[in-house]
């Protein structure tokens, strides 16, 4: 096994060779090429070809041998028998990040490929990603190994999530979508078949990346179930990990002969394995996507209490049925929190909770029900602003975050989809305030922040903290 | 029973190519583990009875030992409620007829006579060693249908008292375990050792592959192993 090891040069190489360069602009590996140059790769950069002696003003080596000094991270951009001839030939080379296709996903032939590739790595010690993946995009060391034009998948600016996933379309679907809605990432790792470097290995890198704060993981199945828990315990006791499982419906264990064998399919093992490691399990892309908008803005709360403020009662009413549907609390306003609301608001406005605004809100009522509905004890807010009162204006994106900030509670917008209301999305997002565009949407994010075994503690912890409090 | 003593029973089993344990070795198996079982014979036949009798006390309950039956009750393998020596010879015979036309090709080797437990709440706590996770450790609600309605909470091996509760709250029937509509509630800390137990004797005896309690009966007397089925890799 070659795991354990070190994998840290793959997430800041100073070196980058790129195996099967192309000028032909569309080609993948011409892709690559613009993709590093987009991101603005800092390090030195070697096209490897030996049909052309330049490309795109960079000089061009007709092998890796050429180049004459230790690379960091070849890409592999060949056909795969190409691969491993190329593969066998170098002695310079840390990483490699294959991201051709033709091994074991297409049969026989493919699978005697990948198992030659696997044999030639551990032999010459070349950490492997992939082969059959996207490998690594990455802000902050400005790698983007993707071979998707950015015209067709949008990348993401520069946050604090790093996700890991087998897929490498997942991977360019929550890019794309991160991208357009404005949330930043810091790596994401595509690793296809997995000849080598899996999410462990990643999650163990990940754990000590202070440019990482939260980890999102697509998984589709696990490289070795006992050490990912492991190292996925040691993470989750420094930052949130949540994931999501693919392939719920892959097929029981073994043939069982206990009712306990019969239940046991691979998905409940695997749920039993997250809540082992403290990972926030969430349900499909939805929830993954969710997870990551408003983990890459938010910590983990202690407890399950959800403010609802709205302008619009029906959106208010199904806020609150999918807060509870998830889990969450949507608990009465205190009758002191009440009075004050119905002396400082609009006669017509309902104190309960949701406060609701109704259509002539303006942006002080906003101001307002926030100030007063956070004297009593709520751990989520969640803001729905429909946009239609003509009475509230843009300044509003800025006047919720003022309060967001003094009272230090995780604000989550609710707003619809459309021309106007996404251009205020912007403004939110802009404002660190994570928008969501359907109440399901937006309850199942703040699910995720009073989920998990993190929350769970910490929500211990202040109960006792509370009960002897109560006791002196 | 000891521990070691239970080890020896597995490999036993195995050197005779038997793959799941016939319910005594099941029962004292995981009552070497300190799992409640209830008081019991092993019975070949009518001769024993009187002999029998000494041991127990009843009511009492007849199940039939066969490598070859998985549901006992579906071939009249269970008879409940014997108080005495003529029920239980009359309850022999009518087990032997029923087997006799409903699983004829069944291997017996015996029969097993136990004291009935009180009512209580069925439960099931079981194990699976899983090749990529290892041991995971099922808890829910018991009984007949258990597959059918799934309330049931798995855990990877080995669990702490923590986690043991964790699982319990997860199930829906968990209200029924802490008072439901003016019933008792039972005893959370004896039920988490007995779940514990299970986890020790799925960690430590490598060659259990699916480990069983079905139901685990919880009563005035304790958390009781009524049914224990043990599957060896």
């Amino acid at each position: 096994m070659t795991t354990g090891r070190d994998i840290s040069f793959f997430f800041s190489p100073a070196t980058i060779a790129l195996v099967g360069a192309s000028p032909t602009p569309g080609k993948p590996s011409h892709v690559i090429l613009e993709s590093l140059k987009r991101i603005g790769y800092p390090g030195a950069l070697y096209p490897v070809n030996p049909k052309y002696s330049a490309i795109d003003g960079l000089k061009c080596y007709s092998s890796l041998t050429e180049i004459n000094r230790d690379i960091d991270v070849a890409i592999f951009a060949l056909p795969a028998p190409t691969v491993i001839v190329i593969m066998e030939r170098t002695d310079n080379v840390k990483g490699a990040i294959i991201v051709s296709a033709g091994f074991k996903e297409t049969g026989a032939a493919g699978t005697k490929l990948e198992a030659e590739l696997k044999e030639i790595g551990e032999r010459k010690g070349i950490r492997i990603i992939g082969p059959n993946c996207m490998g690594i995009y990455d802000t902050v060391s400005q790698v983007d190994t993707f071979f998707t034009p950015e015209g067709r998948v949008r990348r993401p600016k520069r946050g604090v999530l790093s996700i890991l996933t087998q897929s490498g379309s997942f991977a360019e679907l929550i890019m794309d979508e991160m991208a357009s809605e404005g949330i930043g990432v810091a790596r994401i790792v595509s690793y296809g078949n997995r000849v080598d470097v899996g999410e462990t290995d990643c999650l163990n890198f990940l754990t000590d990346d202070a440019a990482t704060k939260v980890v999102a993981i697509y998984m589709e199945s696990v490289d070795d179930g006992r050490r990912f828990v492991e190292v996925a315990s040691r993470c989750t006791k420094k930052k949130p990990v949540v994931a999501v499982k693919v392939g719920k419906r892959e097929a029981g264990i073994h043939a069982a002969r206990s009712h306990t064998g019969a239940i046991s399919g691979r998905y409940e093992i695997y749920r039993a394995a997250f809540k082992k490691a403290g990972i926030v399990e969430v349900n499909g892309y939805e929830g993954l996507k969710d997870a990551c908008k408003v983990l890459n803005t938010y910590d983990l709360v202690e407890g399950n209490r959800v403010l609802i403020v709205t302008d619009g009662g029906g959106v208010g009413v199904s806020m609150a049925d999918a807060c509870e549907d998830f889990g969450l609390t949507v608990s009465e306003l205190s009758e002191e929190t009440r009075k004050r609301l119905s002396a400082k608001l609009l006669g017509f406005s309902a104190t309960g909770n949701p406060i609701d605004l109704t259509g002539s809100v303006t942006d002080e009522d906003y101001v307002t029900a926030l100030k007063e509905g956070l004297q009593d004890d709520f751990d989520i807010v969640i803001i729905t602003v429909l946009w239609g009162a003509p009475e509230i204006t843009e300044e509003l994106t800025d006047r919720l975050k003022e309060v967001r900030d003094s009272y230090n509670k995780p604000l989550l917008i609710c707003t619809p989809n459309s021309e106007f209301t996404r251009r205020m999305a912007q403004r939110f997002e802009e404002n660190g305030m994570p928008v969501f565009f359907t109440p399901e949407s937006a309850a199942r994010a703040a699910a995720v922040l009073a989920s998990g075994p993190l929350a769970v503690s910490l929500a211990r912890k202040n109960e006792e903290r509370r009960s002897a409090k109560a006791r002196t | 029973m000891k521990k070691e003593e239970a080890q020896k029973l597995v490999r036993n089993a195995l050197a005779q190519g038997r793959h799941v344990l016939l319910e005594p070795e099941a029962k004292a198996l995981v009552s070497a583990w300190g799992i409640q079982v209830p008081t019991s014979v092993r019975i070949k036949g009518v001769d024993d009875v009187a002999e029998a009798l000494k041991a127990v006390t009843p009511p009492l309950v007849l199940k039939v030992v066969s490598q070859d039956i998985i549901h006992k009750r579906d071939v009249g393998g269970v008879i409940t409620g014997i108080d005495d020596r003529e029920e239980l010879s009359k309850a022999l015979r009518e087990m032997k007829g029923t087997l006799a036309e409903k699983a004829p090709a069944a291997r017996l080797e015996g029969f097993l006579l136990e004291e009935m437990i009180p009512a209580g709440i069925e439960l099931i706590i079981g194990g699976v060693r899983d090749p990529q996770f290892g041991p995971a450790v099922m808890f829910g609600t018991g009984g007949f249908a258990v597959e059918l309605v799934k309330d049931v909470s798995f855990r990877l091996a080995p669990l702490s008292r923590a986690e043991v509760f964790a699982m319990m709250k997860e199930v829906k029937s968990y209200p029924l375990l802490t008072g439901f509509r003016g019933s008792k509630p039972v005893d959370l800390e004896k039920l988490a050792s007995t779940v514990l137990k299970l986890s020790e004797v799925l960690l430590e005896l490598e060659a259990i592959k699916e480990l069983e309690i079905n139901p685990l009966l919880v009563c005035d007397v304790g958390a009781v192993a009524v049914d224990a089925r043990v599957v060896l890799q």
